[in-house]
């Protein structure tokens, strides 16, 4: 892509507000080849401190997943399986 | 909820339209982008874009799965999956419905825990009460026997290194009495065994009637001191040999120190039996203390007779009372530490109502605005909304559901206040977090 760093830098920088906005909006964001944002809700749940025993309930929360496309997945097959 | 999915055309238009460009070359740097992340990806290399996340390569290991239908084992071949851990901002951002909500520590499992430092040392009383019976036993043989009197002086010196470590100090009574092999001196341990029995057991009951214990320690006091003079009359006259005096003496002064080890266990015993006691943590100690006066009333009768427990008792006494008031300090430790804050100003920042005169912003509340967003944004702490929330009140009903709309001022803060790094700060935004939020 011939572009200055600049125009590119803006560029991305825009590409992230808007997807961090979609996602605000609790939307997915699907990129065809890549994979897909989602807003997912982990429930509140009730952790036991395993040294202490103290249980604290920890809140409901928004987290964003991403789910790898089928076709990364099968790029990704290729790779060497040692890391 | 709308879990609509956007696909890339709409992200291109989206970006387009936003970044003033045009559609094709919006499309063109999405596709460059995402095709240099896979790139990037593909090498092995960690991806990072700010603001928005962290993409890297994980390896899954190879695994053993069974088919669900044939029951059949099979290998899982290993693979490579992308992982995507989302920035700091953009994850407060997406968690913003539940940024007012913190983990919470249950209260009921908040006594417990406090209660865990007192029932721990249950065990050692239960040694002791085994103890208790072993002592007996002992004392049945050692009647059975009823040998001469063999004094050591060495074993004063253990005893008293004994009382310094009040771990051990259950197994004092059994030393000193495999020692003291005389049968007026049986006499007398049997009975302190059997108060200290008595007292247990009385505390076992109920602690509620404190009074009902005191007078009962009242009447075990006098019985004691009795057996004791009864004891010294005795000695006085099977001790005709004026050589035979000293270690006489330190027979006498064991005995005190045995009833005084006895009452300081039963004191200590009372204490950890019984965590719901703690009410009564200071009647109890009072208790002791009066045992510990009456004690060292004791001592000082046998002082007439001999100087050398004048000289151990004070420093018994020293280095018994410290133990004890040990005890209750764990337990009052909050309450101390509160004391403690009252003194400074901060406590006086926190205790005088705030008032808001100052004020270095307006706020309009937007569709899925938060206090919280606005603490965070003037006073770098999501925690100290709740001043922003109390310089409103007026205005805010409800602070987990503002109306659109409703115009809030930002107060100026005393610095201090909204110290982040001060603990005390931020528990007391949790207080007041705690009381708004419950409203």
């Amino acid at each position: 892509m011939n572009a200055p760093k600049s125009v590119v830098a803006d560029l991305l920088e825009k590409t992230v507000a808007t997807c961090t906005e979609l996602l605000v909006e609790e939307k997915i964001i699907g990129f065809q080849s890549f994979g897909n944002f989602e807003v997912r809700k982990k429930e509140e749940r009730l952790s036991v401190h395993p040294a202490t025993q103290i249980r604290t309930l920890i809140p409901p929360k928004l987290v964003v997943n991403f789910k790898q496309s089928n076709i990364l997945k099968d790029k990704l097959k290729d790779l060497p399986n040692n890391e | 909820m709308n879990k609509d999915k956007i696909s890339s055309q709409e992200i291109i238009d989206l970006v387009a339209s936003k970044a003033l460009v045009s559609k094709r070359a919006a499309e063109e740097f999405l596709k460059a982008m995402i095709s240099s992340i896979e790139e990037a990806l593909l090498e092995g290399e960690i991806v990072k874009v700010k603001n928005f996340g962290t993409f890297k390569l994980q390896w899954n290991e190879p695994r053993k799965s069974v088919n669900v239908q044939t029951g059949e084992e099979i290998m899982l071949s290993g693979y490579h999956k992308v992982s995507f851990t989302p920035d700091a901002v953009l994850r407060e951002l997406i968690n913003e419905p539940f940024a007012h909500l913190f983990p919470v520590e249950l209260d009921g499992e908040i006594d417990k825990t406090n209660y865990e430092g007192s029932e721990v040392p249950l065990d050692p009383l239960r040694i002791f009460e085994e103890q208790a019976s072993e002592i007996k036993d002992l004392l049945f043989e050692i009647q059975a026997l009823s040998s001469s009197s063999t004094k050591p002086t060495k074993e004063t010196e253990i005893i008293q290194d004994e009382i310094l470590n009040p771990d051990q100090k259950t197994e004092i009574p059994i030393e000193v009495i495999d020692e003291l092999e005389t049968i007026d001196e049986l006499e007398e341990v049997d009975e302190t065994t059997e108060i200290s029995e008595f007292v247990i057991e009385d505390n076992e009951e109920q602690l509620q009637d404190n009074q009902d214990i005191i007078t009962e320690l009242d009447a075990i006091e006098p019985v004691e001191i009795e057996v004791e003079s009864e004891s010294e009359e005795l000695e006085m006259e099977t001790t005709p040999n004026s050589d035979e005096t000293e270690p006489d003496k330190r027979k006498l002064w064991l005995r005190v120190l045995i009833a005084f080890v006895v009452l300081i266990a039963v004191g200590c015993g009372v204490y950890f039996v019984y965590p719901p006691a703690k009410d009564f943590t200071d009647t109890t100690f009072e208790k002791t203390k009066m045992s510990v006066l009456r004690t060292s009333e004791k001592i000082s009768i046998t002082d007439m007779v001999n100087t050398i427990s004048g000289w151990f008792s004070p420093e018994n006494k020293i280095a018994e009372i410290p133990h004890i008031v040990v005890i209750p300090k764990d337990t009052t430790a909050i309450d101390s530490i509160n004391a403690k804050i009252a003194v400074d100003s901060l406590q006086a920042l926190f205790d005088n109502p705030r008032v808001y005169t100052e004020f270095i912003a307006t706020e309009r509340f937007k569709d899925g605005g938060r206090l919280t967003k606005f603490a965070k944004r003037y006073y770098g702490t999501k925690e100290f909304w709740v001043y922003i929330y109390e310089a409103n009140k007026a205005k805010i009903l409800n602070p987990d559901n503002i109306p659109t709309g409703t115009i809030i001022k930002i107060p100026k803060l005393n610095p201090l206040l909204i110290n982040a790094s001060n603990p005390r700060c931020m528990q007391k935004a949790m207080e007041l977090h705690d009381i708004y939020v419950k409203q």
